[in-house]
């Protein structure tokens, strides 16, 4: 038994460790993977005006900030029982249709790409693994200038965004009652001018990239396959009566099942906290406890039906019908493809349902009581904030991240997180180049940014608060 | 697109002579057509990586392709760099002996101090994990300018926002009298883009620029927003979402310096107040409020 520590993981938001151990013939017998990053951001939370925290949960994550300040909104919303008018829907829409192209192209091109070519022989692209590099001299430069062009497209996604949202990472905009921009006719076109470039680059150069990586180590479709579950709460409002572009949906063995969020628990044994485990969202404490025997992570274990779920753009695309071919590194980077395809195109049909001129908005103040779910998707997957509000200030504040399904750690039963499972029976081809692991961790995007709990600085817990670790 | 040294040149004369600066001509000459591009250590704390979305984001003074290809080396950062690991951290150890005393170290996000400083590790190091707290440390001394971007670095920010159970603090709290050079605080949640890389181009052209008393380059903040807003002197209105000046539902215009009015925000698309919201004040030292705004 060898072990091999990868630690940083790098590309990837945040901070995240993998170790594995390595059994006969090089095969991954164990593994764990760690969020090394813990923030407590529901404790900044608690005693401020509900509209607070559309701005102060978006800092949780620069990558997606986004999905962030739309889950809270909609919470805020829930407990007013209030849903914006079509314009504030469809300007959240294309703020987050555009945070999703912007993230899904850095995935793509900066963050995945170079587990597959040796980038430019300079920093910061030297020292990468140079194990099963696969593609021609022709195609690996091919594939080096479009990393280069894709850095043009996704910094553009974030100026498209911005015309609405007043800027990105962090949008200066989306809070309960809609969206305030005042979308001009001029703003609108500039908006579709953007929309134009992007979607030609997500259909000509990306499509082909995409083939090209799939065709080149079609082998992929069968590693980092885990367990096969996946889990969504559904995205973009198609109209003002509930319909979505993505559903919210679960995969169990390849067949669709529905999605109930009274079915979600998360459990600690593994994770820095002496809190009590196995709670449901909002009823959960978290006291945090670094160095706690036998933990080894500042992420929890959400589980759905007790059983690990994986979160993505395979699980909203599996959902949607829109891709069902299996589980695995090479179908997670095709169905982002085929998301951002048909993301890019609906987008279309949402810039034209804005009306210029009108407001997307309604001042409907902080709700003095009340407690609901926002639930949404980031990116990365399934995101859901939690939030009660008493005497119109936050009394508890929950969020369970993308990561934080994906990246989590062993349940109390045992049953290792996601991301550990697809680890698990890996070959290791080179001990010294672990490059089969990179490309695992990669397809699943992770994003660490968020270890959120509410504890107290002495460590006494407060059971009045909620707490959520969230490694997203 | 890529701009060559040469128009690199000639932009950097036309803005030192928009921005009334002097700069020494043969200095500039000279580190342009160095061969070795100055090295930068970019490291990660507790934060969000929105300020290093926000540096890929740049377009003025040019583009991150141009910055990463043809005006610095980015000797670590781990958001982009290809080496994973062992690799990666070696890399870290190495460039900043190699180049001990002339890199530059940027650092991101805020830094926590509580759990024995174990609530943020950024890696590990000869099989021993590498604390923030510890790496910014040991890597300050080491740097010949230390750059805070953004707010949480510069001053806490949201990473230190009470009550900051994780005991996080800014770069300078932990560095003061540390480095070689003062700390410069580049203020913003996230850092603007354009003073983040005219920054670095600035301090490697002509050394630490004119600081505020918060430690920020003057040049970017010396106006409080509301003075230069473009709504001033409109109607003032009761709420978001209507065009007119927020003064009267707690824009923090009128008491946060930024360069937000004429630089804007994702090359000049937009920024917060033109989209009808009321500045957040998030360049300031006391960034966040609570309530964030005072509506």
């Amino acid at each position: 038994m060898s072990t091999i520590k990868l630690d940083p993981v790098t590309r990837l938001e945040g901070h995240l460790k993998v170790e594995v151990t390595l059994g006969a013939d090089n095969t991954v017998a164990s593994a764990t993977v760690a969020g090394m990053l813990f923030r407590d951001f529901e404790n900044m939370l608690l005693n401020r005006p509900p509209r607070d925290a559309s701005f102060l949960t978006q800092r949780i994550c620069g990558v997606c900030p986004v999905p962030q300040a739309v889950a809270s909104a909609k919470a805020v919303e829930k407990i007013k029982g209030f849903q914006p008018n079509l314009q504030g829907l469809m300007l959240r829409n294309l703020i987050q249709g555009a945070n999703f192209l912007d993230s899904g192209i850095t995935h793509f091109y900066h963050l995945s790409l170079l587990d597959y070519i040796q980038g430019p022989q300079m920093s910061p692209w030297t020292g990468g693994y140079t194990q099963d590099l696969r593609f021609s001299a022709a195609d690996t430069q091919t594939l080096t200038d479009h990393y280069i062009s894709a850095l043009q497209i996704r910094r553009k996604a974030n100026e498209m965004a911005a015309i609405f949202s007043g800027k990105l990472p962090h949008a200066a905009n989306i809070i309960p009652g809609g969206v305030t921009a005042l979308p001009s006719a001029t703003e609108i076109t500039n908006f579709r001018n953007y929309l134009n470039e992007i979607q030609s680059f997500i259909s000509s150069t990306y499509q082909s990239d995409v083939n090209m990586l799939a065709s080149a180590y079609s082998d992929y479709y069968n590693v980092g396959t885990g367990y096969g579950n996946l889990i969504t709460f559904g995205a973009f409002d198609t109209n003002t009566s509930g319909g979505l572009l993505f559903p919210a949906g679960t995969v169990t063995g390849g067949t669709v099942g529905t999605f109930n969020e009274a079915n979600i628990k998360e459990y600690n044994k593994y994770s820095y906290y002496s809190s009590p485990s196995g709670q449901a969202p909002a009823s959960g404490t978290t006291t945090a406890s670094y160095g706690k025997s036998g933990a080894y992570t500042w992420l929890k274990s959400p589980r759905y039906n007790n059983t690990p779920f994986e979160a993505g753009p395979l699980a909203r695309a599996w959902v949607s019908g829109d891709y069902r071919r299996g589980v695995s590194v090479m179908d997670r980077h095709m169905a982002r493809y085929v998301e951002m395809a048909k993301l890019v195109s609906n987008m279309q049909t949402w810039v034209d349902q804005l009306t210029p001129g009108a407001s997307g908005f309604t001042n409907i103040g902080d709700p003095v009581t009340g407690s609901a779910s926002g639930l949404t998707e980031a990116p990365r997957g399934a995101i859901g904030h939690w939030v009660s509000v008493s005497s119109s200030k936050i009394s508890k504040y929950q969020i369970i991240t993308p990561t934080c399904w994906n990246a989590s750690p062993m349940d109390d039963s045992g049953n290792p997180g996601p991301v550990e499972k697809a680890l698990i029976g890996t070959h290791v081809a080179d001990p010294a180049q672990p490059v089969e692991l990179l490309r695992i961790v990669h397809s699943f995007d992770p994003c660490t940014g968020c270890s959120v709990h509410v504890m107290s600085p002495d460590g006494v817990e407060m059971s009045k608060f909620v707490v959520q670790p969230l490694g997203k | 697109m890529r701009i060559n040294r040469r128009d690199f040149l000639k932009w950097s004369v036309a803005a030192v002579a928009a921005l009334k600066l002097e700069m020494d001509m043969d200095k500039l000459n000279t580190v342009l057509a160095a061969d070795t591009d100055p090295p930068v250590i970019w490291l990660l704390g507790s934060g969000c990586s929105g300020c290093s979305i926000s540096t890929l984001n740049v377009t003025n003074p040019t583009t991150i392709e141009d910055v990463l290809q043809n005006k610095i080396s980015m000797k670590y950062d781990s958001t982009l760099m290809a080496a994973s690991g062992e690799s990666a951290m070696q890399a870290l150890e190495n460039a900043a002996n190699q180049y001990n005393g002339q890199f530059i170290l940027v650092i991101e996000g805020a830094i926590p101090g509580g759990a024995s400083k174990n609530y943020c590790i950024i890696g590990e190091q000869d099989g021993v994990p590498l604390t923030m707290y510890d790496a910014v440390l040991k890597y300050g001394p080491k740097a010949k300018y230390v750059v805070a971007a953004g707010t949480c670095a510069s001053f806490g920010g949201v990473a230190a926002a009470a009550p900051n159970s994780t005991g996080c603090v800014s770069v300078k709290s932990l560095l003061s009298g540390q480095t070689a050079n003062p700390i410069v605080n580049l203020a913003g949640c996230p850092v603007n883009a354009t003073v983040m890389v005219q920054t670095l181009l600035d301090l490697i052209l002509t050394g630490v620029p004119s600081l505020d008393n918060n430690s920020r380059p003057s040049k970017y903040f010396n106006t409080n927003i509301h003075s230069v807003c473009p709504r001033r002197g409109k109607t003032q209105v009761p709420q978001p979402g209507i065009y007119g000046c927020y003064k009267a539902v707690g824009c923090r215009g009128p008491y946060n310096q930024s360069p937000c009015p004429s630089l804007m925000w994702n090359n000049k698309q937009g920024w917060c107040i033109q989209s009808d919201h009321p500045c957040i004040g998030c360049t300031s030292p006391t960034f966040p409020l609570n309530p964030i705004i005072n509506a």
